[in-house]
């Protein structure tokens, strides 16, 4: 709450203090040598040596340019950014935490457009994400995603074709449900039955969470009970139930790898904890039911509007975001994903082992679910719509009831 | 041998109890047993990351092996490698030590001052002072960093003491410490031919040590613990403080615990001999100024 607070203070000073429209001029490069600063969070933590690599690679290239790193905790970054802001003190480049954070920059003015910006070497999703009305004004830099793993032995002895990006909610229903086997505790499918799932499966339906203008909240249609039913309407008959312990930490990762689930909806970042189960497994881009979407989180870079060195600034952020050797770096080390496009330059990854279909990954990241920003109250929001879903989930409320009372709430929310 | 003695005799001492006494003993060990759970209790968290510092790729999401697999003391061995360790202690040992000499400084004249020097709306600039105390950090924080910004004391040691030297809650704490020294006391000194200095260094200073010893641990824990002003100012990693290097351990995703929270051990270390020397005075002083 308090980080809040200073955050509206911040963004209050930021606006008297920014002049609006300093970013339209085209950077010119500087003549003799510039130092440019960065602050990063992405490396702190166990990355600091990584990134040194990038750096020097890029100063090697760029004999003119020296890049001063300062790494500042994940914990304390956006606190940190926000009184740089205020105070005029942030760094040539910086880095961004994702899509909400990227908001608020660029419409307070923060960011300098980047222009001349190869595009297509980036993965498009991506790419689309940090861009305002046609114009890019930070770069992706890393990225993960949720996709649908499925365990292939279960696939096979039910004798159901796997998953393919072409499916839709029907085709997964229909394998959930002949896979599923109460009498020896093997389910077909799991899926968290939260906000975060919610507004993805609204737009998978082509729906929204929100309306146009931000200012209501919009699954009172019905594609919106559709998405909520999709959600709830597994538990019981292709998902495990609360009471059987759906919903706790670790739950449906721990019934995937006990062999014991066919189809889990979760994040890229626990490849790891199957690496040494006894059956086979793969993943597919999430099925969606008349689109395809998936949630996508990604950190991206961004060069500060009212920086001296705007043109030494963007190379160091293009370089930062799609360099070779940047790619090289992150795949060798396993440090995120990188955000390019080229999938030959991402054979290292792609052809690691299980799961075969890392394709995927990045597939996912072409068509993104983006996250609905919901202002002041995002978290009283989510909650709300969380413990709706569960009323629903749970049997004492119907779907339409939870989602009508969701609504009041959230609307109530929404206006402050 | 020797455990058959030490029973008989025991049973011998019981048998020689009357009711009242047994009852008593029998009390006194409800007592113990309670108090004793109740240290457990409190002592549980530091136990945990006692065992997570020496479990090598301990997370925090299973429940801790009280005894770990393979104990090793490598992620101590790990902050002195990827972190340049002693230098953060170096530095915060420094941010801590200036603020509570000079907060003991300005808080004891302070407070001298609103306890023996009366001066017109002397009760307002007190009441000023202790407001002060309900603002948060947070809210200052922007502020003050455009203040230090002007000073051009960004990413110096000394931009992130100043905010530090004068402190509310210190003047409050030793007012009531001197309010409580008997003026007699002064009086006594005034007639010998004392001035203010003389009472002050002489007279009230040595008849407060308890709140100075208080003062003392406060400040110095304050300093030690503070993350969010040390994280805003110094930005040079060789300015860094402890827990800023500790926070950088927690990566986006991917946090090294057992790393973290060998530092956290390390980090308590200064804290806890501070604390077990001037225990004597903390409990006398918060117990006469009715602080916690």
């Amino acid at each position: 709450m308090k980080r809040k607070l200073v955050g509206a203070l911040a963004v209050a000073g930021v606006a008297a203090l920014v002049m609006t429209g300093c970013a339209s001029n085209p950077p010119k490069a500087d003549s003799g040598p510039v130092t440019i600063t960065y602050t990063n969070f992405i490396s702190a933590g166990a990355n600091e040596g990584n990134l040194k690599k990038i750096v020097d690679a890029f100063e090697k290239a760029n004999p003119d340019i020296t890049v001063q790193v300062k790494t500042i905790p994940y914990s304390g970054y956006a606190t940190a950014q926000q009184t740089d802001l205020a105070a005029g003190t942030a760094s040539d480049v910086f880095d961004i935490d994702g899509l909400s954070n990227y908001q608020s920059l660029e419409a307070n003015g923060q960011l300098a457009e980047l222009k001349g910006v190869d595009g297509k070497v980036y993965n498009s999703g991506l790419l689309d994400t940090y861009q305002t009305d046609g114009k890019q004004y930070a770069l992706p830099t890393s990225f993960s995603d949720v996709v649908l793993y499925y365990n292939k032995d279960l696939f096979d002895a039910a004798g159901v074709s796997y998953p393919t990006s072409s499916w839709t909610w029907a085709d997964e229903t229909a394998a959930a449900t002949k896979i599923t086997d109460k009498a020896k505790g093997i389910w077909g499918d799991h899926q968290p039955v939260t906000y975060n799932e919610y507004y993805k499966a609204l737009v998978q339906n082509g729906a929204s969470f929100l309306s146009k203008d931000g200012k209501k909240a919009a699954f009172d249609t019905p594609a919106g009970l559709e998405a909520a039913k999709w959600l709830v309407d597994k538990s019981g008959t292709t998902m495990p139930t609360i009471k059987q312990g759906q919903g706790t930490a670790d739950f449906d990762t721990n019934l995937f790898a006990a062999g014991k689930l066919a189809m889990l909806h979760t994040g890229t970042w626990v490849f790891g904890n199957f690496a040494k189960v006894p059956f086979k497994w793969d993943i597919a881009v999430e099925p969606g039911n008349t689109k395809s979407a998936s949630a996508v989180f990604s950190n991206g870079i961004g060069v500060y509007a009212q920086s001296k060195h705007l043109a030494a600034a963007q190379k160091w952020a293009v370089y930062m975001s799609s360099s070779n050797e940047e790619v090289n770096v992150r795949l060798d080390t396993g440090w995120e994903l990188p955000t390019i496009s080229d999938s030959a330059k991402l054979a290292t990854y792609l052809n690691k082992g299980a799961p075969a279909n890392r394709q995927a990954v990045f597939d996912a990241a072409k068509q993104i679910a983006q996250s609905p920003s919901l202002g002041a109250n995002s978290q009283a929001i989510q909650d709300a719509m969380t413990a709706a879903l569960i009323e629903a989930q749970s049997g004492r409320e119907t779907v339409q009831q939870a989602l009508d009372s969701a609504k009041t709430k959230i609307d109530a929310l929404l206006a402050g | 041998m020797a455990d058959a003695t030490i029973a008989i005799r025991t049973r011998a001492r019981w048998a020689a109890r009357t009711p009242a006494s047994r009852r008593g003993l029998v009390i006194a060990i409800i007592l113990h047993v309670a108090i004793i759970g109740g240290a457990l209790a409190m002592f549980f968290p530091f136990l945990w990351t006692l065992i997570t510092s020496i479990t090598p790729g301990a997370n925090l999401t299973s429940t801790p092996a009280l005894i770990p697999a393979n104990p090793s003391f490598g992620a101590y061995a790990k902050l002195f490698s990827d972190l340049p360790f002693a230098q953060v202690i170096l530095n915060s040992l420094l941010l801590a030590s200036v603020t509570t000499a000079v907060q003991l400084f300005t808080s004891s004249t302070a407070a001298y001052a609103f306890s023996r020097l009366p001066f017109r709306g002397q009760n307002v600039v007190f009441a000023i002072y202790l407001a002060t105390m309900m603002i948060p950090l947070q809210v200052l924080i922007v502020p003050l960093f455009v203040e230090l910004k002007t000073f051009g004391l960004l990413d110096t040691y000394l931009g992130a003491l100043l905010p530090t030297f004068a402190s509310a809650f210190g003047i409050f704490l030793l007012r009531q410490a001197i309010n409580q020294v008997p003026r007699e006391l002064d009086e006594a000194a005034t007639i010998d031919g004392a001035g203010h200095f003389r009472i002050f260094g002489q007279v009230i200073l040595p008849n407060i040590r308890p709140a100075l010893a208080t003062l003392v641990v406060f400040s110095f824990m304050s300093s030690w613990n503070s993350f969010l002003w040390p994280l805003i100012v110094l930005r040079s990693p060789q300015l860094q403080t402890l827990p800023i290097a500790l926070a950088g351990l927690q990566g986006q995703y991917i946090s090294q615990w057992d790393v973290i929270m060998a530092g956290s051990v390390v980090s308590i270390l200064p804290m806890l001999a501070l604390y077990v020397f001037a225990q004597k005075y903390v409990i006398q002083g918060v117990a006469s100024s009715g602080i916690k």
